[in-house]
This record gives C-alpha cells, structure tokens and sequence, in this order.
C-alpha cells in the first residue's frame, strides 16, 4: 500500500508545473464557496422567526420586515468571506 | 480588483469617491443656506422638506441610544457615514465605477471606525478600567485565555464591518461584469435592469444601513460611562 502512496508522491513532484498549479487554484475556489451552506441555513431560521412573529402580530409587520433584513445581512459576512477567497484565488 | 496606488494615477474608484464626496458636500451646502433662512414658524417645500424629514428620523433612531452631549458629539459622523454609504453603493446606476469596490476604500473605513471607538474608549472610560475589562473581565481566573480573546476582539470587530462592505460591492461588480461580457448590448439592457436592481440597490442601501447601526450600537457601548 506504501508503494503505490510513494508512486504518486514522486510522479506528483516530478510533473509539477504551471497546467497544474493553475487547475488547483481553480479546483480551490471550487471548494471555497462551500461555506455558503452557513448563511443559507442561518438566515432560512431568521426568516422562519419573522414569519411566526408576524403571524403572532400583524399590526408590527413594517419594524419586522426591517428588523430581519439588517439581522440577515449580518448573518451573510461568513459566507462572503468563502466567496472573497475564491475571487482572489481566481483573479490573483 | 485588489489595487490602490498611493503614488502614481488615481484607480477609477478613487475618482469615483472624489466626484460623490464633491457633489454631496455641494448639495447639502445648499441645503444649509435654505435652512438656515427658514425662520421659526415657516413649513419647509421641496426638496428642503424631504431632507429634514429624513434627518428626524434618522436623529431619533441615534437619539435612543446616545444622548445629550454624546448627540452633539457622534451624531454628525453618523449621519454623514450614512448618507455617503448610501450614495457611493448606488452609484454605479450612473455609470461610475463603486468606490467601495477598492479594497483601500474599505479599510479606510475600518481604521476610522477602529480610532473611533478607541477614542470613546478613552475618553468616557478612562485607562485603568479599560484595562481591567481587558485582563480580569467577569472571570478572574480565566485571564491567560481571555487576554488574546479580548485583545483580538477588540481589532476584528472594525475590520470585519469593512470587508462586509467590500464583499458585498466587489461581487457585484465581479458579476455585472460577466454577465455583460456575455451578452450583446440589447440583451445586456434588459439583464441589466435585474442586475443593478438586486446588487446595487437591495444590497447597497442595506449594508449601508448595517454599517451605520453597527457604528452606533458599538459607539454606545464604547461611550457607557457606568
């Protein structure tokens, strides 16, 4: 099992180049933007709360409609961090 | 995307920041003159009229949380952070380049945020009882942990309001201009109309709105003298 480890460490550091350096930046922007399941569930469960608040009260709908906004747009800065590495990973 | 020259040609967004920052500073000069002529009992019209309804509102949202002395002091800040956000998201409706698409634009704003909040520090706190929240905090026992917590929570806290702005502004801009090197000039009208709809306005008006309730919110615990 070590063999074939050691196999592909050597073709690896043997076939290094530009092609597959610039494929790996591209394959990690990919993954990088997988941190935006975070926010999706985060702001769904705010969402979901201002819902019910609404249906509890309805006279209070406009301060609760502006409540969750600024609330969700404070919960999107993680996601955006993932969507800032993977810009630079592919315009720099 | 990631420039700012500091010796040398301006970037397009620096010249976008220098023409808001002129025709705001031109617009509520003119305003001031009309106010300022307006005696006590006369009702403001026009345009006069809709800009003080919207300082009201904004100075009473600011006025729940900092009062009297502290009003005079940060509110002007606020508001002028508020309505230069506001404007400088929205205008890439006019064909200029965002000035907050620039990484230097977003930190500018994170260090003066940074000095400003350390400035109430130590001016409504005072050293010794900044200090001591730092070191001893709620738990004395704690404090070889909690001295780097709080020490980096102090710094992040500032640094993260700016690269929210920066986020949001750059992939709009990153993606506007995708989507019209993608389509001719007709189609690219139309695209365009949902586009600068959703990233522009949507996005724009609320991360300035976030911006300026953070600011505020901060301040105000920056400024509890208790």
């Amino acid at each position: 099992m070590f063999d074939t480890i050691f196999a592909a460490i050597l073709r690896f550091a043997t076939e290094y180049n530009e092609f597959f350096s610039n494929g790996m930046r591209y394959l990690g922007a990919g993954i990088a933007v997988v941190a935006g399941i975070g926010p999706g569930i985060g702001q769904g469960y705010a969402a979901g709360k201002a819902a019910e608040a609404v249906g509890r009260q309805p006279e209070a709908q406009g301060k609760i409609i502006m409540t969750t906004m600024v609330t969700a747009a404070l919960a999107e800065t993680t996601g955006l961090y993932g969507l800032l590495v993977a810009l630079i990973l592919i315009f720099g | 995307m990631l420039d700012f020259k500091i010796f040398g040609p301006l970037s397009p967004q620096i010249v976008s920041t220098l023409i808001v920052v002129s025709v705001l500073a031109l617009f509520f000069i003119i305003i001031g003159f009309r106010v300022s002529k307006l005696k006590a009992t006369d009702t403001p019209k026009g345009i006069v009229l809709v800009v003080v309804s919207f300082f009201e509102i904004i100075r009473n949202l600011i006025g729940e949380q900092l009062q009297g002395k502290k009003l005079k002091l940060f509110g002007p800040y606020l508001f002028t952070i508020l309505v230069f956000l506001m404007t400088a998201n929205t205008i890439a409706l006019f064909g200029l380049k965002a000035p907050l698409s620039n990484a230097g634009v977003a930190l500018a704003f994170s260090i003066i945020t940074l000095f400003l909040l350390r400035f109430a520090d130590l001016k409504y706190k005072g050293v010794k009882k900044k200090v001591h929240n730092i070191v001893i905090g709620h738990v004395w026992w704690m404090f070889p942990i909690m001295i780097p917590i709080n020490l980096i929570g102090e710094i992040s806290t500032p640094v993260t309001m700016g690269i929210r702005l920066f986020g949001n502004l750059v992939s709009g801009a990153v993606i506007s201009a995708m989507v019209y090197a993608a389509l001719n000039w007709a189609a690219g009208i139309f695209a365009g109309v949902f586009l600068h709809v959703i990233f522009d306005i949507f996005f724009g008006v609320i991360q300035a709105f976030v911006f300026f309730m953070l600011s505020l919110v901060n301040l105000s615990m920056a400024a509890d003298s208790s």
